[in-house]
């Protein structure tokens, strides 16, 4: 800026009495409606649990809806309020688990961080009731005759749950869903998902799983799949640590007692039990 | 009357803010995924329109005008909307905290949604407002116009989101299409002769 600017700006002459009004004016109008939001906000007041900002603070927040609540927030909020469970919740680790335990006062039974298995190794091993042609989603084929398969808890591989993933953990090879570990954060949407209500939760450490849910004799699944349980009692035999048990026809292993041995997948003549992180 | 109907007809219809003037396009993508908080977002726009335009129109004439400060209008008129809707947000989270979370950030966006703005401009510039009272019933019906068009769009929203949509097109790129359709047949209204 040169001189000459300096003097322009000091020829003119500032209108002091209209300054002080305008900025009365101003300051009035901001008072009128700062007055107004602090009477409202006085009147409004919304007492808020400090508990759910703590509580959701250790959650997650993945959102995936899993507990049925809606998103992270809306689960804390039910937990506060002694409406949920924090198992329901299955991604949140164990430490954060305890942590919230602590801050809800109650005692907390010490779940196992779980993954989710797909309980049914059939696929294309197992024949069809009919051949269906429709919409391709389990649910809908469930809704005609109780699904294609001819085995009642049988996937069908249509891939409902495929669709459900929030984490793109499951695909559909070999004609049946298969999850894979290293994705699954256990939250369970497909286990509500899943019409044959096949797939299920173990403990993430676990080795090994019964990839069959058939209650029929050995004889019936002979003829309808050939990678079905048997009921022969093998792995129950030679299951060294007493884990694996026979109820109803299907093997039901107690992960309290299985130490990952391998045994009864090795010996099983069906293949039916498998590893938990298969060689793909 | 005739006077009232024209400004009724030109606020819903021909003048709407969203589809015809293009104004407060944020909220309009943004919020309309579902109808019921498309709705609640309507609602609170027509609150804070038709409250704005009466507030800003009597601050504009009878405050600014007399002392000779229109040059203040745009602040005054900001001043006056984010008042407003800080005053609306406290409310909306007493008594409708459903409405509340659904609205989300967008809520606190109604301070910048330019059709807001809009109508306390356009109010001093329009010759069909002469008074307080038409000033007012402008801003109403100019929020029933985007109440309409949100709400029109998130039903077509909930609709297409059924359909199967080639994956480039899937989500925002086909609400685009969907908007500029709409705004096209809201263009068959700027035909009327009023």
């Amino acid at each position: 800026m040169s001189y000459s600017d300096f003097m322009f700006l000091a020829a003119t002459s500032v209108d002091w009495g209209k300054f002080f009004i305008v900025v009365g004016i101003m300051a009035g109008i901001g008072l009128i409606f700062s007055l107004l939001i602090i009477l409202i906000s006085k009147y409004c007041v919304v007492h808020e649990d400090p508990k759910i900002a703590e509580v959701s603070a250790h959650l997650c927040g993945a959102n995936c809806g899993g507990c049925g609540y809606p998103g992270c927030d809306g689960f804390a909020k039910a937990l506060v309020e002694g409406k949920a469970s924090i198992d329901d919740c299955g991604q949140t680790t164990k430490e954060n688990k305890i942590e919230i335990s602590n801050i809800l006062g109650v005692s907390y039974s010490g779940g196992t961080e779980t993954i989710a298995v797909v309980s049914c190794n059939g696929g294309t091993n197992c024949g069809d009731k009919y051949s269906y042609q429709g919409y391709g989603s389990c649910v809908s084929q469930q809704i005609l005759a109780n699904g294609r398969k001819q085995c009642e808890v049988g996937c069908m591989g249509a891939g409902s749950c495929v669709d459900a993933c929030p984490n793109l953990a499951i695909e559909c090879r070999d004609g049946y869903a298969q999850i894979d570990p290293a994705l699954c954060v256990s939250c369970g949407i497909c286990i509500k998902t899943c019409p044959k209500k096949l797939i299920k939760r173990i403990p993430k450490d676990a080795k090994v799983y019964v990839a069959c849910s058939t209650q029929c004799k050995g004889r019936e699944v002979v003829d309808m799949c050939k990678s079905g349980c048997i009921s022969c009692g093998i792995c129950q035999k030679f299951c060294p640590n007493d884990a694996i048990h026979l109820v109803n026809n299907v093997p039901i292993i107690d992960y309290s007692k299985c130490n990952g041995c391998g045994t009864c997948k090795a010996k099983c003549p069906r293949h039916v039990i498998k590893s938990v992180y298969e060689e793909k | 009357m005739a006077n009232l109907l024209i400004i009724i007809v030109s606020a819903v219809f021909v003048n709407n803010f969203v589809v015809v003037q293009f104004l407060g396009i944020c909220p309009f993508l943004g919020v309309s995924k579902k109808t019921e908080s498309a709705f609640g977002m309507g609602v609170a726009v027509i609150f804070v329109m038709t409250v704005a335009s009466l507030v800003c129109y009597c601050l504009y004439n009878y405050v600014l005008v007399p002392v000779g400060i229109t040059y203040l209008k745009t602040i005054v008129f900001i001043f006056v909307i984010a008042s407003l809707v800080q005053i609306l947000e406290m409310v909306l989270k007493k008594f409708a905290p459903a409405l509340y979370r659904s609205m989300g950030v967008y809520l606190p966006l109604i301070t910048t949604n330019c059709a807001i703005l809009g109508v306390a401009e356009l109010n001093l510039t329009s010759a069909m407002v002469t008074n307080v009272l038409t000033a007012t019933l402008n801003g109403f019906f100019s929020g029933i116009g985007f109440l309409l068009a949100i709400v029109l769009l998130s039903g077509v929203r909930e609709k297409v989101d059924k359909l199967p949509i080639a994956k480039p097109l899937k989500g925002f790129p086909i609400t685009m299409i969907c908007a500029c359709f709409m705004a096209m047949a809201f263009y068959v209204f700027g035909t009327v002769a009023l």
